[in-house]
């Protein structure tokens, strides 16, 4: 029987594992966690898709050309096709396997309108959508759970996959609780780890999401797409321990913004774009707001006019978040908003099928790059997730059976030789203080808006952590994942510095202030690989990827 | 402020309390605490002393993951939405879930909950809901799903619950509240999980309803129970 192992347990992982154990595929799903720790708990907004019963004038063509002209035409028209075209069987799936749609009296499920999209079609369950689609799934697990088809490995953390020439044959992991690293080999190894979130610390996602297996493979040869398309969402509500975020669907449901000038409310977006300036793309209403609050005022989301009953019903978690963490009474008062890093738009770079560089190596959901270009519309990540997962484990299941097997005992002998060799030095150095210093320089020199100058500063910071880090000696104060990735972490951080620095062009979530119009000669995909220590970037001018 | 935090350096070694005297503002949350104490090169306890790090669990800190589930001041609750403002005393205590095995400091293994909702085989499998022709009823009976589908797994339920021991026969409130979920959606499980409800929590919840008072996703579990008392 054919095997594979699927790292993460957010909507993509579990999505990939189901379809797998469905063909019949025996999977490993590693995750540290339970899938309820997920960053996927927290999106918010919706699900799109065209179904039956459009808005009038809607369709999946428009669905299609709404993603490409939101990510300024840079992901590829296939893959965004096929994307758009299975949002309704995706959506139908996920009701029949349990997820709580909101509906309206006739039952029937309930649409918004989100942000850069021509029509409503974004589908939801009040505003956790996220949340109610993994609890739905989590019980599709366990449902091959029971049967012995996928098996669950917590305390298990990502090490490094097994790679030779150009194949890859399984993954080390780290086992919390035998402090060893142990080979795990299969057919198949899927990544589903997330967005790189660490190399900012806080941002509005969870603080599992690292980048880590990002960084790692790409130490091991495979290449890396789009890292410096980075999504500011842009409302975002300050509390005293991170930026939360308060839903697009705020906006969705007629949330307006402003900003008091002379006593009187500016709404700055309609007066900008017209009447539905507030659903402007992320990209472009996160540096409106830039732009404002750097002059020095503060911006503010105002959905009190939609009333309490109604709040309560539609939006009832942002209602609760305001109140909880900022007294805040939204029915009453205005939200004062302000961006913060959401989602990566790159990562993994993949084929059609999901496939990296590397054979039998695959990427889904937010840690692979490919559906939404320089700039992802709300609603398409958790289609995506679903997406991702559903074409790989289709793809895994069409191959044929490849019986061979490799030895790699040295490899994981060397990794345990490596770990113990880092726990036997004596001095103490914290580990924390550089990914303090590394989401320091990183949100200070690759914000909402970027130069030359600054990308430099944060190059060579990065030059200098890099330079010490494999001199460090182990923090004993946090875990044995934490040391051993923090190399990996600052090397995806310098990937993503050298390919902002290298797209000298103002393109969807990348704004370079020295270089502020798009450029034709940048219409493509960045892709940077690690050709034996040297990073080496192109634009992916023969599409060699999706595009 | 004086906060105590009951510590342990690996499963099989003792725990023990060590305090720390931490600059707090009233806006602060447990997180937040913990943060600071950790956001610093080196960890000084209250007598002077360099310490470790402070382990625990976070991911979403903002009340959605439950992974920062905790003891603070006696009481189980998320560290992430637990205000300074809320708690009185002047020193705040801080202890794992003691419900768990400890692996170290404030993280606990909570593998418990899964292997319990296996041995019932808690899926849907199939949609076949309970047929309700009105559609007030039926608007109703999504909305307790919903608010049931909300359940973090993050084991406070379990913490304060005066039946709950470890876990090896009586599985708490959690899990009645999956049992509705499951025969609400899927009609056809009905037998099969009432008899697990029975046998792992109908016979033996003594209906103190702690359970209610510390979920952080105030899940109905009395509305839950009440659903699946009528089923049998």
């Amino acid at each position: 029987m054919r095997e594979a192992i699927v790292t993460g347990g957010g909507i993509s992982g579990l999505c990939c594992a189901v379809k797998l154990a469905e063909a019949g595929v025996r999977v490993k799903l590693i995750a540290p966690y339970p899938s309820e720790r997920s960053q996927s708990v927290m999106a918010a907004g919706g699900i799109n898709g065209v179904l039956s019963k459009p808005e009038q004038g809607d369709s999946v063509n428009c669905h299609i050309e709404d993603t490409l002209k939101g990510g300024n035409y840079l992901a590829g028209k296939e893959a965004v096709t096929g994307l758009c075209q299975q949002a309704e069987e995706i959506i139908k799936y996920l009701e029949k396997i349990g997820t709580v749609f909101t509906v309206d009296s006739e039952g029937s499920l309930v649409k918004r309108a989100f942000g850069g999209q021509s029509y409503k079609r974004t589908y939801f369950c009040g505003a956790s959508t996220g949340k109610q689609i993994v609890s739905a799934l989590v019980m599709e697990v366990r449902r091959f759970e029971v049967k012995g088809m996928i098996e669950r490995h917590f305390w298990t953390f990502f090490h490094s996959a097994l790679i030779r020439g150009e194949k890859c044959y399984g993954a080390l992991v780290y086992n919390e609780r035998t402090d060893k690293v142990e080979a795990i080999y299969a057919d198949f190894l899927v990544m589903a780890t997330g967005g790189q979130n660490s190399l900012f610390g806080k941002t509005t996602g969870s603080a599992l999401c690292d980048g880590y297996a990002a960084g790692q493979l790409f130490l091991q040869g495979v290449e890396l797409k789009n890292l410096e398309f980075i999504q500011y969402h842009p409302t975002t509500l300050e509390t005293c321990q991170k930026r939360m975020l308060i839903s697009e669907a705020v906006r969705g449901e007629g949330g307006r913004l402003f900003y008091v000038e002379n006593g009187k409310r500016i709404y700055f977006m309609e007066e900008i774009y017209g009447p539905k300036g507030n659903l402007m793309t992320r990209d472009v209403v996160s540096r409106e707001i830039d732009k404002i609050v750097k002059s020095g005022k503060e911006v503010f989301l105002d959905i009190s006019f939609m009333g309490e009953k109604e709040i309560r019903h539609r939006i009832p978690e942002v209602s609760d978040l305001c109140m909880k963490y900022r007294g805040i009474d939204i029915s009453r008062e205005s939200i004062p908003v302000a961006p913060s890093v959401h989602f990566f738009m790159g990562g993994l770079a993949v084929h059609l099928n999901h496939e990296t560089n590397i054979r039998n190596l695959f990427a889904v959901g937010e840690c692979a790059s490919i559906y939404h270009g320089a700039n992802r519309l709300g609603g398409n990540s958790l289609l995506a997730a679903m997406y991702s997962g559903m074409v790989a484990a289709k793809e895994i299941e069409s191959r044929d059976f490849e019986q061979e097997t490799v030895d790699f005992s040295d490899t994981e002998a060397k990794a345990n030789l490596g770990l113990k060799k880092m726990k036997d030095t004596k001095s103490q150095f914290p580990v924390m203080y550089i990914r303090d210093m590394l989401a320091d320089t990183m949100g200070q020199n690759l914000g909402i808006v970027r130069n030359e100058e600054a990308m430099k500063k944060g190059l060579s910071d990065l030059d200098y952590y890099l330079s010490i880090c494999d001199r460090l000696s182990f923090d004993s104060s946090v875990s044995m994942y934490t040391n051993y990735s923090l190399k990996a972490i600052l090397t995806l951080a310098k990937a993503t510095l050298l390919c902002a620095l290298y797209r000298n062009e103002s393109r969807g979530a990348h704004f370079r202030s020295d270089f502020p119009d798009i450029d034709d000669a940048f219409a493509f995909a960045t892709i940077i690989a690690n050709d034996e220590g040297q990073f080496k970037i192109r634009m992916d001018k023969e599409h060699s990827y999706e595009n | 402020m004086k906060i105590k935090i009951l510590r342990q350096t690996l499963p099989n070694t003792e725990p023990y309390w060590e305090g720390f005297d931490v600059d707090v503002n009233k806006d602060m949350t447990i997180a937040g605490v913990l943060d600071h104490i950790n956001y610093n090169d080196d960890i000084i306890d209250d007598t002077g002393k360099k310490t470790s790090r402070i382990r625990w669990e976070c991911s979403c800190l903002q009340g959605m993951c439950g992974s920062c589930a905790m003891v603070i001041n006696g009481i189980p609750a998320l560290a992430c939405e637990t205000m300074i403002r809320d708690l009185k005393g002047k020193e705040i205590t801080i202890r794992p879930l003691q419900k768990f095995p400890v692996i170290y400091d404030l993280v606990v293994d909570r593998s418990i909950i899964y292997e319990n909702l296996k041995k019932i085989n808690m899926f849907i499998g199939e949609y076949i809901p309970v047929e309700n022709k009105k559609p007030k009823k039926r608007e109703k009976e999504l909305e307790h799903q919903y608010e049931v589908a909300k359940c973090l797994k993050c084991g406070l339920c379990l913490e304060v619950c005066p039946n709950y021991v470890n876990g090896n026969n009586f599985f708490g409130a959690l899990f009645a509240n999956d049992c509705y979920l499951v025969s609400s959606r899927n009609q056809s499980k009905l037998t099969e999980i009432i008899q697990g409800y029975e046998e792992h929590f109908g016979k033996t919840c003594s209906k103190a309803f702690s359970c209610m008072d510390v979920c952080p996703m105030h899940i109905p579990t009395l509305a839950s129970m009440a659903k699946m008392n009528r089923y049998y």
